[in-house]
């Protein structure tokens, strides 16, 4: 039970030039018992604010630098210009991370995901099949696995809305078998009428190989994924609330999970 | 110094999706189909530094491994027959350029000074030079801001030593050289020259070019709104300006939720706990018709800005956009001189709201699009955008003597410069070249950046007054806010995108994503920190006095004076005589339909009535988490909504509901009727979908020919119509904008001109989200009425006579008092929680609302026409103000809505069919399945499938 405010796990909303989610991810984290904080990297990188004093980092979705050269790039290189150490021991200290659509791009271009090495880039998202910026609610299928985000969500389907124009999960044959092996693979784009994976437009909004919408790490505690499951957390939210019963909002488990592991682990802090 | 070339494309085994969309897009619009591949590149030139740098680079930021491939000072693209290079043109801003160096000097490479980026396109296949030529400038190159690269260039820094200050011997001119000053740059008249040559000889001495500049762009239509506040002349007697009648109406409805109306940047209404709602509608009509990619960015940049604008700076919760084109299929020779295909048009300034309001994470999801073949000059573009304020920071602030005048955001080039002036003048065959500096491309994350930082320095009250630099750049914004006290601005301290640019090009640079502030002295030094940690620069560029005069300095030297009273009341006020013009709409009625499937299809496949969900699906409309009626919802997500609900404030469920109306067809006809058309469909729209009519405000925007005296007539009926809605229904008007340049003058000296365009938008406060109603049929067996008042027979400006090349001078002629009393019926009706789905019906009839209803429900329907109607008629009529509505149960109708004009049309079927029956005999049965293709296929040729 979360008593006190000095309980609520910290949550550092990760901010820049163009981020624009930060808001929403924050009043998810904070719904859900979090203590959300918006911080630019200008602080990080002047020792204002220091990651160690965060349970939770969240990269939020936006054009980060205006996604310039590619989406999430430019972000990319300045953290792990300037934030190496501090990410490494972030995610060593048994920390969470998650990245949402610009987040997730981020933290496959910072090599955080897959396989947690900063600085080596091993998959990518790509402009979509579809040539162009596709807003549009997707229906998920939650893969079983030791994500820490989705425990207990296990063979649901999930709505979030997907907004992005790159967003095609690409990688090489070896390393995509070796994320499936892994079971690192948490939502994958599902038919609405069959609730299986499916590479069809627009279901699958974006052409992703193995209609993979999210992976996490190795550990389960690095998250990344394009849709937005911030803009679920109220039942009014979905675009058929007057028509469908949906229960809670799919949204919130997802931050729940988080905000629960990190009062339980109490990691660093 | 040298400049390193890094070259990166996909890796061959892989899709360049940029290269397969342009390759269709030339087989479809251009129908050239010589073409066998295309691929593309990306162009990176990176200045001052080694090859070895930008070795580096391109492995670390520019290209990846995992898809791409890149070349260093070497072709990339190496057996194609043909290979073109576009790039901006020297001087027009790329936005990536300041990426490339940031991320450059984060990975330790500081040398670089400068850089640019391009694409390469590799034709391969038999390509003609027509061909060619075709796709550049028809696809790739607008060359307003771009240009085709033939050899790399020596340098990427623009150089320029600074052109001295000129005076203009306005003393000695006569009234041929007057005008001469005038045309092309000033677009002032004889009168307005005159009195500027007045001026100058009562102060006995020549202007300089700052002044006559500061004056023009002061006294030009787009800022002086000259013919609204002109005395209108009509059968002999004079009539109150426009915008006078507009004002006195709203101070008339005294409407309790008004917190500040035709004041400041925005209109601004109460909202709830101690928040206020503001909103805005721009239009950005010219830019657009040359650069339309450019135009509607920095339409929406600077709509944006008018609500960080609002008070001491409010937080932009949504954009709308509303768009007219001529037909995307209209023949080339069709398209005048001077002016760009609309296909080309619209799909570009469907990218630039994109980019922007996507960049900004501001959802766009109110709008819609108009088409007429008259609108092939130049479209209409119009951009609104909804804010959020505490209301203690609301209301229109004033600058105190003492406080500094302060620049933030983008720094000022040339870009953009004699754009108010620009926007003032007629469209003409000349107007592409010779205005092309007053374009140029918006830069959203500087904007986003500058209102991230915007909005501390509120919530901190470091900010006394604060305006956006719009048309007229610094002259507008620091000339209005200095108005009271006076203002002295050092023109040398602006910050500038490079060197060369004259003291007046300073003053009145349009350059986008910049505002003023009046900061107070001692605030001065924490609001720049706060723009330190944001990455945004701030400026001091002088202070307010107490003169009552305008004092631009350059390097110590006094460049130009103007008392605060010429400049703002020195304007002479203009009459303006307004004549009926003889126009008879001859009636022409269609035959009664043979084929009511193809009559159907026709109605529901018609530009004006087909689903505009392909362009919507490009807009974020879900960024901010605060959606609670989306623009398409439904079973499968394409079914439209009449309005866009969203609760901006987290975990309250209280709301903002945003909706618009236009009819130009109708308007064109009959601007009276038009416009009350315009607005009942606005206000309809929010009505339906639950929202309180008596919570709700209204924003005009006129976008009218030149306004010559028939013209000029219209415009007047048109303000008219608005004043007569506003005493009817109480539903104030709280911001305006007017454009009065729909005007297209061809090299042969004949005149097109565009439709007028009323478009008002509306909005409000919601008390629950969670009381709300969606258009999509909800089950079937459930009734279905029709609520509200109609003659069927006014069946002028309809998509129906459209198609069956009809025409009739009876357009839907609605009342606005029955109006009201209708709307607040339907209101409580909604609020009840009995309505399970409402639609209005606007463009395409009962039959396009119901049919949409269908979509959304994933059902069908069966109706029955009234005996005695003509079916068509009632099937077809666009009478806004009438409600499709779904009941549970018959019983509900009578009392929901006893008082009304309203009758049950039929039920909800299970099947997803839609037949209709009079007198007992099946007019047509058709599956849903067929209209839904008929309604989603028109965009979908235009921009893809979604």
């Amino acid at each position: 039970m979360l008593n006190t405010s000095q309980a609520k796990p910290r949550v550092c909303i990760l901010r820049t030039d163009g981020t624009n989610c930060d808001q929403e991810t924050a009043y998810a984290f904070n719904k859900t018992g979090g203590e959300s904080r918006l911080v630019h990297v200008n602080q990080l990188r002047s020792g204002a604010e220091k990651l160690s004093d965060y349970q939770i980092l969240a990269v939020p979705g936006g054009f980060s630098y205006g996604d310039d050269i590619h989406s999430g790039k430019v972000l990319s290189v300045e953290l792990a210009s300037f934030l190496n150490d501090q990410l490494c021991r972030f995610v060593d200290d048994g920390k969470l991370v998650l990245g949402i659509c610009n987040g997730f791009q981020v933290l496959v271009r910072t090599g955080l995901l897959p396989w947690g090495e900063l600085g080596t880039i091993q998959a990518t998202l790509m402009e979509n099949d579809s040539g162009h910026f596709e807003c549009r609610w997707t229906n998920l299928l939650v893969e079983q696995n030791n994500c820490v985000f989705t425990q207990g969500l296990a063979g649901n389907e999930v709505q979030y809305q997907a907004a992005h124009g790159e967003g095609k999960f690409y990688t090489d044959e070896v390393t995509i078998e070796k994320i499936e092996h892994s079971g690192q693979v948490v939502f994958r784009y599902a038919s609405t009428t069959t609730g299986q994976p499916t590479q069809d437009y627009p279901q699958n909004p974006n052409g992703s190989l193995h209609a993979i919408a999210g992976i996490c790490d190795k550990t389960g505690r690095v998250l990344g994924l394009m849709p937005h499951p911030e803009r679920f957390v109220e039942a009014f939210h979905h675009p058929n609330w007057r028509r469908v019963s949906l229960g809670e909002p799919h949204g919130l488990p997802l931050f729940r999970n988080a905000v629960a592991y990190a009062a339980q682990t109490g990691a660093g802090c | 110094m040298a400049i390193q070339e890094v070259r990166v494309q996909t890796v061959p085994y892989l899709e360049d999706i940029k290269g397969k969309y342009l390759l269709h897009e030339i087989k479809d619009t251009l129908h050239i189909n010589s073409i066998t591949g295309l691929v593309t590149a990306k162009v990176y030139r990176l200045e001052g530094i080694s090859a070895h740098q930008a070795e580096f680079l391109a492995r670390r930021l520019l290209a990846e491994e995992v898809f791409q491939n890149y070349t260093v000072n070497e072709p990339i693209i190496k057996d194609a027959g043909k290979l073109v290079e576009v790039a901006y043109k020297p001087g027009v801003m790329n936005p990536e350029a300041g990426s490339i160096l940031k991320a450059a000097a984060d990975l330790g490479i500081t040398e670089m000074v400068a850089a640019d980026s391009s694409y390469e396109y590799g034709f391969y296949g038999n390509l003609t030079d027509t061909d060619t030529e075709l796709i550049l400038t028809r696809l790739l190159v607008n060359e307003t801001v771009e240009k085709v690269v033939t050899e790399k260039p020596a340098t990427l820094i623009i150089k320029g030593q600074p052109g001295g200050i000129r005076v203009i011997p306005i003393r000695n001119m006569d009234d041929a050289a007057l005008l001469k000053l005038s045309k092309d740059n000033l677009f002032l008249n004889l009168e307005e020259m005159q009195a500027i040559q007045n001026y100058y000889i009562n102060q006995d001495r020549d202007p300089t070019d700052c002044e006559i500049e500061t004056l023009a762009q002061t006294w030009s239509e787009h800022c002086g709104h000259k013919t609204f506040k002109a005395t209108v002349l009509l059968d002999g007697k004079a009539k109150k300006p426009l915008y006078q009648r507009l004002w006195e109406s709203t101070n008339q409805a005294a409407h309790p939720l008004v917190l500040s109306a035709f004041e400041d940047d925005s209109g601004v209404m109460h909202f709830y706990d101690g928040l206020a709602l503001c909103g805005k509608v721009e239009t950005h009509n010219s830019p657009s018709a040359i650069e339309p990619y450019g135009g509607a960015m920095t339409g929406s940049g600077g709509v944006f800005r008018d609500i960080m604008g609002t008070g001491t700076g409010a937080k932009v919760i949504a954009s709308t956009d509303m768009f007219c084109f001529a037909p995307p299929d209209l023949p080339d020779d069709e398209v005048p001189p001077g002016c760009l295909h609309p296909h080309y048009l619209l799909r570009r300034v469907v990218d630039g709201v994109r980019d922007y309001g996507n960049r900004m994470g501001i959802p766009t999801n109110n709008g819609s699009v108009h088409f007429h073949r008259d609108f092939r000059a130049k479209p209409s573009v119009i951009v609104g955008a909804y804010g959020l304020i505490p209301a203690a920071d609301a209301g229109k602030r004033r600058p105190v003597s003492g406080d500094l005048a302060v620049a933030i955001g983008g720094r000022t080039g040339r870009d953009g410069i004699h754009g108010a002036t620009f926007s003032s003048g007629e469209m003409t065959s000349r107007t592409m070249d010779v205005n092309a500096s007053a374009v140029q491309i918006g830069h959203a994350i500087e904007e986003k950046r500058m209102s991230d930082a915007l909005l501390r320095a509120r919530e901190e009250k470091l900010i006394r007054a604060i305006t956006d630099c719009g048309a007229g750049g610094f002259a507008s914004a620091f000339g209005e806010m200095g108005e009271d006290t006076g203002v002295r601005i050092y023109l040398d301290r602006a910050p500038l995108k490079y060197q060369g640019l004259a003291p007046w090009e300073i003053w009145v640079s349009e350059s986008q994503e910049r505002m003023g502030l009046a900061v107070p002295p001692e605030h001065i030094e924490r609001l720049a920190a706060i723009c330190r940690e944001h990455n945004v620069e701030v400026t001091v560029i002088g202070e307010f006095t107490g003169t009552g005069n305008l004092e631009l300095f350059y390097h110590d030297e006094l460049v130009g004076e103007l008392t605060m009273e010429f400049l703002h009341h020195g304007l002479p006020r203009r009459v303006m005589a307004a004549v009926p013009r003889e126009h008879q709409v001859q009636l022409i009625e269609p035959d009664y339909p043979r084929d009511w499937e193809q009559a159907c299809m026709q109605v529901m496949q018609h530009l004006n009535v087909c689903s505009k969900e392909p362009i919507l699906r490009m807009y974020d409309h879900g960024v901010q988490g605060s959606s609670a009626l989306p623009p398409f919802a439904g079973v499968a997500g394409n079914a439209p909504n009449d309005a866009v609900i969203i609760a901006p404030v987290p975990g309250q469920k209280y709301g903002a509901v945003i909706a618009h109306g236009l009819n130009p067809v109708l308007n064109a006809i009959d601007s009276y009727a038009g416009s009350i058309w315009a607005a009942t469909e606005a206000v309809a729209n929010a009505v339906a979908s639950g929202a309180n009519p008596d919570e709700l405000m209204l924003i005009d925007n006129f976008i009218w020919p030149y306004p010559d005296e028939a013209s000029m007539y219209d415009l007047d009926r048109a303000v008219d119509a608005c004043v007569d809605f506003v005493q009817a229904t109480g539903m104030p008007f709280i911001s305006g904008k007017d454009s009065l340049s729909s005007t297209y003058r061809a090299q042969d000296g004949s005149v097109l001109k565009i439709p007028p365009v009323l478009c008002i938008s509306c909005f409000g406060r919601v008390a629950d989200v969670t009381q709300t109603v969606s258009t999509d049929f909800k089950r079937p067996g459930s009734v279905i009425a029709l609520v509200g008042h109609r003659e069927v027979q006014q069946m002028g400006g309809s998509s129906y006579f459209d198609i069956t090349d009809a025409a009739s001078p009876q357009v839907p002629v609605i009342a606005p008092d029955r109006l009201i009393t209708t709307l607040r019926c339907l209101y409580q009706a909604n609020h009840s929680g009995k309505v399970l789905a409402c639609h209005d019906i606007s463009e395409g009839g009962l039959l396009a609302a119901l049919t949409e209803m269908c979509l959304g429900g994933g059902m069908g329907a069966s109706i029955e026409v009234p005996a005695g109607e003509r079916a068509d008629y009632y099937l077809f009529n666009e009478t806004a103000g009438c409600f499709l509505v779904e009941l549970d149960e018959l019983t509900q109708a009578g009392e929901l809505f006893k008082d009304m004009p309203y009758i049950i049309l039929g039920s909800t079927t299970a099947e997803p069919n839609i037949s209709v029956t009079q007198d007992n005999n099946i007019l047509f049965n058709i599956a849903t399945a067929k209209l839904f293709t008929a309604w989603q296929k028109t965009m979908q040729e235009v921009f893809g499938g979604c």
